[in-house]
């Protein structure tokens, strides 16, 4: 009996430290840069918008999800378009990758 | 249809005497629905002779005859149109928009260019005058919230010419109002080369005290017949001729702070020393040597910086500008009763200099966005200017640095401006001994004995 509940401990410890590390992970912010291959935005008034991200270093495809404002406004007013290459940093909040800051690398 | 066209007129005119504040709908609504926007010459029914107007503005020139800067003919202009310096390298003249050489790798070409962001059509370009400039005039890009960008980027035309694509759609003229800070944001925030290079500032409520209250660029520069009033940057050569000031009257007036001991600051520190403590935007550029990104061409290796992510520097300032090849900063002392301590924001370019003058060389972007080679940049526009044998001029060129100091004027802060303690202290932001004060002033300077019972009761007050 005692050797179970000592068992019952050590996973339960386990269980929580799993969960708190994996809860750190999640708050990190992850950068990458690349360029836009497809942007979705559910009209003029749209609140949030994704836009998929072709990883320049990794070629992996990256959903990003957008809820600032003047990213979005950038959206509808095509001032950011598929093909722009972007600076981004987002974090993994409940599965999706939160845009934090999603700027054109691009100038005059 | 005369009189149509005359009533339609009519309307507009009485509808659109002034522009309507953002937010308000422009009148004169219904004669655009009918009649459609057909560019500057809808504008000019009811703002007759705005478009000529425009055309002598720094907007239109860049360029203007410039007064305080060492060094420079005052019967020229001088701007963007044509200086050489190290945050751009080259001007309109040298990088003209144009079709830059196919990227070896990819086989591909694209547009670049200095005056992409002019507000003509690039076949009335920079500086062009005369009745096909007033019609090329882009005043959607300015004036309207609803314009669509796709239409905004360059082309080459059956003739093979560059062009400037426009929005001139009614749905856009329909939008217009003075512009808001996003129609200023479009050129002015990815100036220099990217979002946040060249002046390092944003416009935003959570980066500045006056956009959390609402307002807009031109709050503050407040345009006089599209001439746009500026603050007196060491760098911002070109101007219109009019002056922004914080102390103007239906601002903040010559005595802004409650506390007298704080309006005694106003006659020796500029109102951005304690308002604007950081800065950003690019630190370091080199034109030297080009880094090839995703898409295979070549961009100068930039060092960048967000705003708010760097600290000024402060230095004297009458307004006045020092202008040679290694250096441009302002001009000033503690004694000649002009300047005031000021805030700049630092930035250093590498770049090539002439072997026989020591001059800063302007660089074509054409040759290095392809390819990466920089000297063939410089040739180029060693060519295009006229130089004596351009090729070898490259080829002797010497590679160096050149130090900008930046005017700090965005990023305004009421909560976090330094307080007394930040300068008046042995390791203040403040460098009074390169500022001009001896030993034994910066000893009465430094001492809590100036502020600490004003503060103590200050901090009762807060808690």
């Amino acid at each position: 009996m005692k050797n179970a509940l000592a068992l019952v401990a050590v996973l339960a410890l386990l269980a929580v430290s799993v969960i708190g590390f994996s809860g750190t992970a999640q708050a990190e912010e992850i950068k990458m840069v690349g360029v836009i291959t497809k942007i979705e935005i559910a009209g003029k008034d749209a609140k949030t918008a994704t836009a998929t991200l072709k990883d320049n270093k990794t070629e992996n495809l990256v959903v990003i999800t957008v809820n600032d404002d003047l990213t979005l406004d950038k959206f509808k007013d095509h001032r950011i378009q598929e093909g722009d290459e972007i600076r981004c940093k987002y974090e993994v909040i409940d599965g999706k990758n939160v845009s934090k800051f999603f700027r054109k690398t691009a100038g005059c | 249809m005369k009189s149509s066209v005359s009533v339609a007129a009519v309307l507009l005119a009485l509808g659109l005497a002034a522009l309507p504040a953002r937010g308000a709908e422009h009148p004169g609504k219904e004669a655009l629905e009918k009649n459609g926007y057909h560019g500057p010459e809808s504008c000019e029914e009811c703002h007759p002779g705005t478009a000529a107007a425009f055309l002598e503005t720094v907007h239109w020139k860049h360029a203007s005859k410039v007064s305080n800067v060492e060094g420079l003919d005052p019967n020229k202009e001088y701007g963007m149109k044509n200086r050489i310096y190290v945050m751009c390298n080259g001007n309109d003249i040298v990088n003209n928009l144009k079709e830059i050489p196919k990227s070896p790798e990819t086989g591909k070409t694209k547009f670049s260019g200095c005056n992409t962001c002019h507000p003509g059509n690039h076949l009335s370009d920079v500086a062009s005058t005369g009745p096909e400039a007033q019609k090329a005039v882009d005043c959607l890009v300015c004036h309207s919230s609803d314009y669509d960008f796709r239409q905004r980027k360059p082309y080459k035309d059956a003739e093979g010419r560059v062009v400037m694509g426009q929005d001139r759609s009614t749905k856009a003229a329909l939008a217009i109002s003075k512009p808001t800070v996003k129609n200023c944001m479009v050129c002015h925030e990815a100036a220099g080369g990217g979002v946040v290079v060249k002046r390092g500032f944003s416009f935003t409520k959570e980066t500045d005290a006056h956009a959390a209250k609402g307002m807009v660029c031109v709050d503050c520069h407040k345009a006089k017949n599209h001439r746009m009033p500026t603050g007196l940057d060491p760098n911002n050569w070109a101007t219109d001729g009019l002056l922004v000031s914080c102390a103007d009257t239906s601002c903040h007036g010559a005595k802004p702070h409650k506390d007298a001991d704080l309006n005694r600051h106003t006659a020796r520190i500029a109102c951005q020393t304690c308002h604007i403590p950081r800065t950003g935007g690019a630190f370091a550029k080199d034109f030297t040597v080009w880094e090839q990104g995703s898409d295979k061409f070549y961009e100068p290796t930039t060092l960048k910086k967000e705003a708010n992510e760097t600290t000024p520097v402060y230095a004297w300032y009458n307004g006045t500008v020092k202008n040679t090849p290694h250096f441009i900063g302002p001009k000033g002392s503690r004694q000649d009763g002009k300047s005031r301590i000021t805030p700049f924001k630092i930035f250093q370019g590498k770049a090539y200099f002439e072997a026989k003058t020591g001059n800063l060389l302007s660089m074509d972007f054409a040759p290095p966005m392809a390819n990466g080679d920089t000297r063939a940049g410089v040739a180029s526009a060693a060519r295009t200017l006229g130089m004596k044998d351009p090729e070898q001029v490259a080829k002797n060129a010497v590679p160096g640095w050149q130090t900008i100091y930046f005017g700090s004027n965005h990023l305004v802060t009421k909560s976090k401006s330094l307080s007394c303690a930040n300068c008046h202290a042995p390791n203040g932001v403040l460098n009074f001994k390169d500022l001009g004060y001896s030993d034994a002033e910066i000893v009465k300077l430094t001492t809590p004995e100036l502020y600490l019972k004003k503060l103590v009761e200050k901090q009762k007050e807060e808690w």
